[in-house]
């Protein structure tokens, strides 16, 4: 929480310092317009939710500075995304964020044609000078939920809905069960890929799935509550809040949640685009900056496992932990990771193994 | 009391055929502001964001052109099967399989391709639509399995082939392990073909394939044979023409062109195959055919037409934060009044006295 | 596999069946009576967007799937009014009707996606279902008994009742049942009405039986099974119930083979994803290479009723 008072504070000396330099450059000049492109609805209670509430933070924190937040929602990954980037800078929005993998193609091709707009691409990889990229280290905070889950489990078995199994998904995944099996050696997690976003129902199923088969925890990689209400109602140890609190969907069976706060990264970027001093880069912040935040813990977690869960939070926020660090078996057993080494990030950004404790999927 | 009753004309009416649709779009832009304002939205914004916008600022035609090319290609190709009363409403998955297809050509032959890439890509594209067309062609003529049906599921199996095959055997071996294939090397992408605009080949590829469509139906004894088997089908049989083949043409030419379509798509603004690729236009073209009263100079205003509301609603969203599910809304009212005016083409509305029983 | 299992396995097909056979069950009458409503998601989207409203309001479970029914009636009436008064195209009436549900309860669930509720809890006390096997009989909601209720009524409508007989008629030959002084457009329309309840009732099962909570696009397509499966059943209620849960059962077999971890887990999921279609087109090709070659489709399936007057 200081980290996140840390980073209102930031960006009020910012908004405090303005006036100063507005009155050189900016006071006569029109608010930033900014615009956010969403893969879903902002009314997904995950991750399209995550980045409007960020847009909305960034407006309340830089006020007339910006105007208000331009948010498209719905918009596929392919032409029609192209279309609506262009739709954007063409209408006078200078900074723009591109929420979705997909879009990657599109925003690199649409960024030549305007120069003089700024783009972030989320969990992209692809930049150029007017494209930066951003994400955050989520697989922090699926440490702090795969130690709970050590502690907590009975039965040593967590299940793992994904929608499709790419790096960020498997990340998680071996970040959750790393930090389980530190606590119980034969922990293991199951994955199941359900190859869609948003099919409550059929979430809601696979969670059934799970918890019938001697799975009690389970978290999920997909957007919305559905898997910990049918945790909650099954009563098993419980399950993880994922992109937002959903404490009340399900009051018991969240343990905790992983929370995205994209609001500190929204601020920062608008702000150096007002201040002229915006440049590309990947950024990829994570518990520390406070762009990954842990919810509140649920009241089934004993003081000992918050105490567990909290020393992984702060050991990766003062950089004393970090997960990823060797020795690290694959699923096989062969040692993929040597013993004091940790992964770079550009071997995180492109993980397709899973780790020691995870039963693959096909 | 007066009343009015419907009397069939002799003839479907020429003026109601090119009206009715001019009068759906006006009643929707109408009927449409005065329900979204009602229900406290900027009702007469949403309209004129959606439907004047698109056509008034210059710099989206070029997004009008290249929405509307598949629509169109895909909806020629439909409304010469519906003329033949061939009812494939699984253009999306021939559309697919069009574009998978032209994608394992541009794989396979990445980093030695040439001049002849592209043609080949074509090919295959129409191949593989048509051949996907064929089976819901050949359970039809010879087990009497009902098109409409087998289309649709074939359809929902095709996406599932392109996740698959993104995910395991055609996943880029560069791309950080997200399911999609790699980008298609130059030779295996569509030229643009106006500098500083993003139209590709496939737009006036588009209009070709429109009216050579229209001048083969209206012209040829091909375009006679599906009109008089749609419309009559057993003066047809007297007349020589095999209700199977009409079904096989039917499917295979409305096949094909879904199938190049997916291969524009894919060569033109994917340039790669991902999960996205399946955008619905094989649905969408469905209402295109009828809007453009399967005639295929019609598709072409009608695929303007819908990618007017595609193009328009997104500024609606960005200018006046419009939701995207109200221009979903505002589509279907105008494909409702759409429909509901094909009526007045075939019937006349006469007044009559009140009458006891009716009866025809 | 142990019993449990097998009766928990059977639990949660039970609830993934049941909407898609009241929607096919629906959509059944409907293509009995000679119409093909392909708007069956769109209207199952306004049926669970209605529900969940009433749900959220009132709290009352029963009232909630009473509009949701009343819901699916006025919006197949859209339906109804176009292509049997109008007589316009059923293929592109249904799929915009598809079109208008998608984007209409994503507008009218604006601002209730956040909000829980509770689902539709057992219609026995659940002394009765305490031990796994009267689990089996007693365990499910009012919803899941409906749909067997529903299955055995439509079945005895169909075969014994003179109603039946008159929309069997009309579905296969509307103009001799014109001719003899049934009203088919009148027919029809209480057919398009009944797959528009039944298909509201199946769109209240996804917050009242599934996953209680309200998101859009919630029924993910289901709908389009629930129209393949009327196919799949050839038009025969008891099939449809068959059907349903052999669909069901496909759907979540893939789910708890995956989270086994177990042999059959290295299908890929595409495949599974992709069996009910093929199997619809397996079971189609089957039926018609029977001797007694019939579809069982009626004669009048998706044609516009255009007596000459």
């Amino acid at each position: 929480m200081t980290l996140n008072r840390r980073n209102l504070l930031k960006a009020g000396v910012a908004a405090a310092a303005l006036p100063l330099l507005g009155s050189r450059a900016f006071a006569q000049s029109e608010p930033l317009k900014v615009g956010f492109m969403l893969i879903g609805t902002v009314n997904d209670n995950g991750w399209n939710f995550g980045h409007a509430t960020g847009a909305k933070f960034m407006k309340d924190t830089l006020g007339d500075l910006v105007a208000e937040p331009t948010i498209v929602e719905n918009v596929p990954e392919g032409p029609d995304c192209e279309r609506v980037l262009r739709e954007l800078a063409q209408s006078g929005h200078k900074l723009i964020f591109a929420t979705s993998f997909g879009y990657g193609d599109y925003v690199i091709k649409v960024a030549e044609q305007f120069p003089d707009v700024r783009f972030e691409h989320a969990t992209g990889y692809q930049r150029s000078d007017n494209v930066a990229t951003y994400n955050a280290r989520f697989h922090e905070g699926r440490a702090v939920c795969g130690t709970i889950a050590g502690h907590m489990s009975k039965t040593g078995k967590a299940g793992y809905i994904g929608s499709f199994p790419i790096p960020e998904v498997v990340m998680g995944i071996n970040a959750f069960v790393l930090a389980a099996r530190k606590v119980n050696p034969d922990f293991t997690i199951t994955p199941v890929y359900i190859s869609t976003w948003n099919d409550p129902a059929k979430e809601a199923d696979t969670a059934r799935a799970m918890i019938d088969q001697g799975i009690d925890v389970i978290a999920q990689h997909t957007d919305g509550p559905a898997a910990l209400q049918v945790a909650e109602e099954r009563g098993i140890v419980g399950g993880f809040g994922q992109g937002a609190d959903m404490s009340a969907f399900a009051p018991k069976a969240q343990l905790t949640s992983i929370i995205d706060h994209w609001g500190p990264h929204y601020v920062n970027a608008a702000q150096a685009v007002i201040d002229g001093t915006w440049e590309t880069g990947d950024r990829w912040p994570g518990l520390k900056e406070g762009e990954v935040q842990i919810g509140p813990y649920g009241e089934s977690v004993p003081a000992d496992v918050v105490a567990a869960a909290e020393a992984v939070k702060n050991g990766q926020i003062d950089g004393s932990f970090n997960i990823f660090t060797g020795p690290i078996n694959d699923h096989t057993g062969a040692e993929k990771v040597p013993a004091g080494v940790i992964m770079t990030d550009a071997e995180l950004l492109s993980m397709d193994w899973y780790v020691e404790g995870v039963i693959p999927p096909a | 009391m007066m009343q009015f009753r419907l009397e069939k004309r002799r003839e479907p009416s020429k003026v109601m055929l090119y009206a009715t649709p001019v009068a759906a779009v006006v009643l929707t832009m109408i009927v449409g502001a005065i329900i979204f304002s009602a229900i406290g939205y900027d009702g007469v914004g949403a309209v004129r964001e959606i439907f004047l916008t698109p056509l008034t600022n210059a710099f989206k035609w070029q997004d009008l052109g290249v929405k509307a090319a598949p629509l169109i290609i895909v909806g020629v190709g439909l409304s010469i099967a519906y003329r033949a009363n061939v009812w494939n409403i699984g253009a999306e998955g021939q559309y697919i399989m069009g574009g998978l297809a032209a994608t394992w050509v541009a794989l396979a032959t990445h980093g030695m391709g040439g001049w002849w890439t592209l043609p080949v890509m074509m090919l295959a594209g129409v191949a593989g639509g048509a051949a996907y067309a064929a089976i819901p062609a050949l359970l039809r003529t010879r087990l009497n399995v009902n098109e409409i049906l087998t289309s649709l599921m074939l359809t929902y199996a095709s996406v599932q082939l392109i996740y698959y095959l993104v995910r395991a055997p055609w996943k880029d071996p560069m791309g950080m392990g997200f399911p999609q294939t790699r980008r298609f090397a130059s030779e295996a992408l569509l030229p643009n073909i106006l500098p500083g605009t993003i139209v590709h080949a496939g737009v006036p590829i588009a209009v070709i394939v429109a009216l050579v469509a229209w001048f083969i139906m209206s012209r040829s004894v091909f375009g006679y044979q599906m009109r008089v088997v749609g419309a009559a089908p057993h003066a047809a049989r007297y007349g020589g023409f095999s209700e199977n083949k009409t079904i096989w043409l039917a499917l295979l030419v409305s096949g094909a062109l879904a199938g190049l379509a997916g291969m524009l798509e894919v060569a033109g603004p994917f340039q790669r195959m991902v999960p996205g690729f399946p955008t619905n236009y094989g649905f969408t073209a469905i209402i295109v055919a009828f809007l453009g009263r399967l005639n295929p100079l019609g598709v072409i205003f009608a695929g303007i037409v819908m990618a007017i509301t595609f193009v328009g609603g997104e500024v609606a969203q960005t200018t006046i934060g419009l939701s995207s599910s109200a221009t979903g809304v505002f589509q279907a009212m105008m494909l409702f009044f759409l429909l509901a005016g094909d009526i007045l083409v075939r019937y006349r509305l006469k007044r009559v006295a009140p009458q006891g029983e009716a009866r025809a | 596999m142990t019993l449990e299992l097998a009766i928990a396995i059977l639990v949660t097909v039970v609830g993934a069946s049941t909407p898609i056979l009241i929607a096919a069950m629906g959509e059944l009458i409907v293509e009995k009576s000679g119409v093909l409503n392909l708007g069956v998601e769109g209207m199952m989207l306004v049926g669970a967007i209605a529900a969940f409203v009433v749900l959220f309001t009132t709290g009352n479970h029963y009232l909630a799937i009473l509009v949701a029914a009343a819901a699916g009636v006025a919006t197949s009436l859209i339906f109804g009014f176009l292509t049997l008064s109008l007589s316009a195209n059923q293929t592109a009436t249904g799929l915009a009707l598809t079109i208008f549900g998608t984007g209409f309860s994503a507008l009218a669930g604006q601002g209730y996606s956040a909000r829980p509720v509770t689902l539709l809890g057992p219609l026995f006390p659940s002394e009765l279902a305490a031990h796994p096997i009267w689990r089996v009989l007693f365990g499910y909601s009012a919803l899941v008994y409906f749909s067997f209720a529903l299955v055995f009524s439509v079945w005895w409508f169909l075969k014994k009742t003179r109603a039946g007989l008159i929309l069997r008629a009309v579905g296969e030959n509307d103009l001799s049942a014109h001719s003899i002084g049934y009203s088919v457009v009148g027919v029809r329309y209480m057919a398009v009405m009944f797959g528009g309840a039944m298909a509201g009732i199946a769109g209240a099962c996804f917050p009242l039986l599934l996953t209680p909570q309200w998101a859009e696009r919630m029924t993910a397509g289901r709908g389009w099974i629930a129209v393949a499966l009327v196919v799949f059943a050839s038009w025969k209620p008891f099939r449809l119930l068959a059907g349903a849960y052999l669909f069901g059962l496909v759907m979540t077999m893939e789910l708890y083979a995956k989270a086994s971890g177990g042999p059959l887990s290295v299908i890929p999921a595409e495949l599974w994803a992709a069996m009910p279609y093929l199997a619809t087109i397996a079971v189609l090709v089957l039926i018609s290479l029977r001797r007694d070659a019939s579809t069982n489709a009626p004669a009048c399936l998706g044609k516009p009723f255009l007596p000459s007057n």
